[in-house]
């Protein structure tokens, strides 16, 4: 019986399945037989895919692995290798990056100098580099910053390294949801509602990031139609944990029965994500649930994942929204010291 | 009186034509479609009109060559004057609100004729149609060209009720008007209708969809017509099927046929099935229809309740499709479960064509997963063998959760003839932990290779305590590696050591494989990165007791050689268990190779000083 499968086989295997964790243990298995026989540039293209699947499936670490070492082999010998498609993987990281808390400011900002660096000398617009420190600017809760870059990026030309319309829109969108804007909001998204922007992500994470302004401003019909058409989209795809939470917010003010499926439903997808600030933001919206669930349905027991670390009673829906809560906050403190502000915790405020 | 009007249209037509075959339609051919789309409404209306009235769509070809000429007559409503005038118009303002608003698509009856009839400038420079109204009134003529002219006006005589359209074939577009080529579209597109499509091609008539089958309406009479069905899933398909499932919504207003492919299909395959809109072919290609699982078939559907988009090519995401989808998939599943009962071998073949798709579906359902598990294959230290068999073993089923840990434990496993499955695959170790839900009497335990340990005998402590300096010597020599060591009894006793890799240690791994590799930068990143992660990032060295060599290292302890054995058993185990080794490691392994070398020449000397 062969227990080994070969490079080719691996890669084969994998090429054939959908995106998911079952892909990326083939690839990552690929990437391993790979190493053991010398085979670098199979090991190189193995990592090429790795990064594309686990950044799509939610494995940002894996990703930031499997990126860092193509770079360096990238290096060692840049002839051998595509830059087009690694710098593409460099955007990708840059995305995920504020997600680590023990990655601390000025190392952000030195990979954020890097990627600007090797952009300007493959001679790329810079625009991609203005549009990142846009991103980051607003991960790092630094609205000032994130304006500027904001108006920055704006004015310089779009290339074929750049980040599709759609994208750059949903971005733009939730810099008016940070400075809290709800009508800026609305207008960034109109031209995503209305179907004329759309790209693999978008309007999957649109959807739910309209909801709560849409919420303040009263449009319940139309953020109802959202939530739906919304939740149909990313159900039950690891990718989208950060929206499910979003779709909890609102939906603790509007429906919790409805919620309280969202939050079984994805709870497994949420407990071992590898994430660390999508699953905050999950727990919390989920503790904010649970605490309005006991409330109006008391006695309700909540279905755990067999495997979800929590020994209480899943009846005592109080003390399970206590766990979330305790989770979420130790979460929200790491960012906090790293970004130097309370902006992540402010998103808490209310757990 | 004969009155003509020579008209242009007030809209860049050449554009929207454009936009139709770049955007809308998938290829030119589909103009045949949408002609006897327009023939199937128009019959539909005066049926509703006029019960009982009997429908019939004739074609005609005639000439050679690259000059056919196509005829498409229906005996329908047919259009008035003012009809005509409205389908124009509604061409107009949709090609002023632009792309989206041809792309969003019309519902109305006549703006959907007029767009339908646009897409034959693909194919023909000119469109001649002549109809007559059921209403009364004129028979009215219409001549459009593709730069926007057209012409308008009453004929002389009366036509009977019902529309004519005549094409002249492009050169590019002529074998779209071969009598083959028509013969079998017309097959597609109106193999379901309920009233005879006729073709006239030199001097020779039949009727297209003469066998129109009605099992089809009743997909239930299709149990009992095997071959009937196998060889029209054939014709319509083009595949040669072995089996088929029966399919019915509760409502009864969506049905089919679904075959089962005679060959495995990869999870990414783009479905195909078929759909017939109210009889019409409506796609070639739905993919959205039925669940993601029923890739191990190919259906014919018809339905009436389904809304098409704008190309009429595929169905709207909405919450009937969903309802639709989620009966479809019910019925397959009562399909496959009613072969279970009454004819297994039949299910069998099927499973072990499209495990993986069945493996899908017993993950969502345990009562289908029960139904079928015996026959489901997993790769397991006793080789690849169906679960049934597995199960006989009567003992409990081990499994990983990845192909990593799998490898890891799988010789040592296999040597202690212990059952472990493979559970690293898509759903298989999903399936084992679900298991003993699903059936009774069995159980399953997942297995993490720092517990192979279970089938190790342990060493008693009064025991261990004798090999108390040596273990700590090979601890503190393993220290760098993040690595601990412990005794163990295991089999073979001819394997001295075994490593095993916890999840945490496994990610640190691969963060240190690429830090170094990677750009001074991105270790740093990588370093803060490992800090993070808890100390249970350890590995473990199991020292197999049983074997000789183990013994004289645990035995006598020596400062200098002991670390040094240690470290050579480490990077061996590494190399036993195929794993990619860091520099750190490959230096171990290349010193200790030339350092034993060295001892080993320098004790013969010695012994040949002492001779």
């Amino acid at each position: 019986m062969k227990t080994e499968m070969d490079f080719e086989d691996l890669m084969d295997e994998a090429y054939g399945l959908p995106n998911g964790t079952a892909k990326l243990g083939m690839l990552e298995e690929a990437a391993r037989v790979a190493d053991v026989h010398g085979m670098e540039e199979e090991a190189y293209e193995a990592r090429s895919e790795i990064v594309e699947t686990a950044t799509f499936c939610g494995y940002p670490m894996k990703a930031l692995i499997a990126f860092s070492w193509q770079l360096g082999k990238f290096d060692q010998q840049p002839e051998q290798y595509d830059e087009e498609t690694l710098m593409w993987s460099y955007k990708w990281i840059l995305g995920e990056l504020s997600s680590f808390p023990e990655v601390s400011r000025d190392k952000m900002m030195e990979l954020l100098e890097d990627f600007g660096r090797r952009f300007k000398s493959f001679g790329y617009s810079e625009r991609s580099y203005w549009y990142y420190r846009f991103r980051i600017s607003m991960d790092l809760g630094d609205l000032e910053e994130a304006g500027n870059s904001y108006t920055k990026f704006r004015s310089m030309d779009r290339d074929f390294m750049s980040d599709c319309e759609a994208c750059e829109q949903d971005e733009i969108m939730r810099y008016w949801i940070l400075v809290g804007d709800d009508e800026k909001v609305l207008e960034a998204a109109k031209p995503i509602l209305k179907g004329r922007m759309s790209c693999a992500e978008i309007p999957h994470l649109t959807l739910s990031e309209i909801l709560m302004p849409l919420y303040r401003l009263g449009k319940m019909d139309e953020a109802d139609k959202h939530q739906a058409k919304g939740y149909r989209m990313i159900k039950g795809h690891n990718d989208f944990v950060q929206s499910f939470a979003e779709q909890l917010d609102y939906l603790v003010r509007t429906n919790p029965a409805k919620g309280i499926d969202v939050l079984e439903e994805s709870l497994v997808l949420a407990m071992d994500h590898e994430d660390p600030f999508a699953k905050m933001m999950f727990y919390a919206r989920a503790a904010q649930l649970l605490r309005r669930w006991a409330d109006e349905s008391p006695g309700y027991r909540l279905r755990l994942p067999a495997s979800f670390p929590y020994e209480g009673d899943p009846g005592d829906l109080r003390k399970l929204a206590e766990y979330f809560a305790a989770h979420a906050k130790a979460s929200a403190e790491k960012y906090d010291q790293r970004n130097g502000n309370h902006h992540v915790s402010s998103m808490l405020s209310e757990v | 009186m004969t009155a003509s009007n020579e008209y242009r249209f007030q809209v860049n037509l050449s554009g929207m034509i454009q936009i139709l075959s770049n955007h809308l339609y998938s290829s030119p051919k589909v103009f045949l479609r949408e002609l006897m789309q327009n023939a199937t409404d128009a019959i539909t209306a005066r049926t509703e009109a006029e019960p009982g009235f009997q429908g019939e769509v004739r074609v005609e070809l005639t000439g050679t060559g690259e000059h056919r000429t196509m005829m498409v007559e229906d005996n329908g409503i047919g259009l008035t004057e003012a009809d005509i005038h409205e389908f124009l118009a509604m061409i107009g303002q949709s090609s002023k609100r632009g792309q989206q608003a041809l792309l969003d698509g019309e519902t109305s009856f006549i703006g959907r004729f007029g767009i339908g009839l646009l897409s034959c400038f693909m194919v023909s420079h000119e469109i001649v149609m002549l109809t007559q109204s059921a209403k009364g009134g004129p028979s009215m003529e219409w001549r459009g060209k593709p730069d926007g002219t057209y012409t308008i006006r009453q004929l002389d005589t009366q036509l009977s009720p019902g529309t004519k359209v005549y094409l002249r074939s492009t050169p590019d577009a002529a074998h779209y008007f071969e009598t083959e080529y028509v013969n079998e579209a017309l097959f597609y597109y109106g193999a379901l209708l309920p009233y005879p499509v006729t073709l006239h091609s030199d001097g020779v008539q039949h009727i297209v969809n003469s066998q129109s089958p009605t099992w089809l309406m009743e997909p239930e009479l299709a149990r009992g017509r095997r071959a009937e069905v196998l060889a029209f899933g054939e014709r319509l398909l083009g595949e040669k099927f072995q089996d088929y499932i029966p399919l019915t919504t509760a409502s009864g207003r969506t049905g089919g046929i679904a075959y089962v492919l005679p060959h495995a299909v990869n999870l990414n395959a783009k479905r195909s099935h078929r759909v017939y809109l109210k009889r019409m072919l409506i796609s070639e290609k739905a993919e959205n229809i039925l669940p993601d699982w029923a890739f191990f078939v190919k259906c014919l559907i018809w339905t009436d309740e389904l809304q098409p988009t704008a190309s009429r090519e595929h169905f709207y995401e909405n919450e009937k499709l969903e309802e639709v989808r989620s009966e479809l998939g019910d019925a397959l599943r009562q399909g496959l479960a009613d072969m279970a009962e009454s004819q297994p071998e039949r299910l069998q073949k099927l499973i072990r064509l499209h495990a993986l798709s069945m493996k899908a579906l017993a993950v969502q359902d345990q009562e289908f997963y029960a139904m079928i598990h015996r026959w489901l294959p997993f790769e397991s230290t006793r080789g690849h063998r169906e679960l049934g068999e597995l199960m006989d073993e009567g003992e409990t089923l081990y499994f990983t959760t990845s192909v990593d840990e799998y490898r890891q434990i799988h010789h040592v496993a296999s040597a202690q003839s212990m059952l472990v499955i493979n559970g690293g695959y898509i759903y298989d170790s999903d399936l084992m932990a679900m298991l003993p839900l699903a059936v009774q009497h069995v159980k399953t335990e997942r297995l993490q290779p720092d517990e192979v340990s279970m089938s190790f005998t342990d060493v008693p402590p009064s025991e261990r305590n004798q090999y108390y300096d040596a273990l700590r010597l090979a601890d503190s020599a393993l220290q760098r590696f993040r690595c601990r060591a412990e005794v163990k009894g295991f089999k073979p006793a001819d394997l001295p050591v075994l490593f095993t890799l916890s999840q945490e240690s496994s990610t640190l791994r691969a963060l240190e494989k690429a830090s170094e590799e990677s750009t001074e930068l991105f270790s740093s990143v990588l370093g803060s990165l490992s800090s993070g992660i808890s100390s249970a990032g350890y590995s473990t060295l199991y020292l197999n007791i049983n074997n000789p060599i183990i013994q004289r290292v645990l035995t006598s302890p020596d400062a200098q050689m002991t670390p040094i054995a240690m470290e050579m058993l480490y990077v061996n185990a590494l190399m036993m268990g195929h794993y990619a080794m860091n520099r750190q490691e490959l230096e171990v392994l290349n010193q200790g190779i030339v350092r034993f070398i060295d001892w080993g020449l320098r004790a013969n000397m010695d012994r040949k000083g002492d001779a």
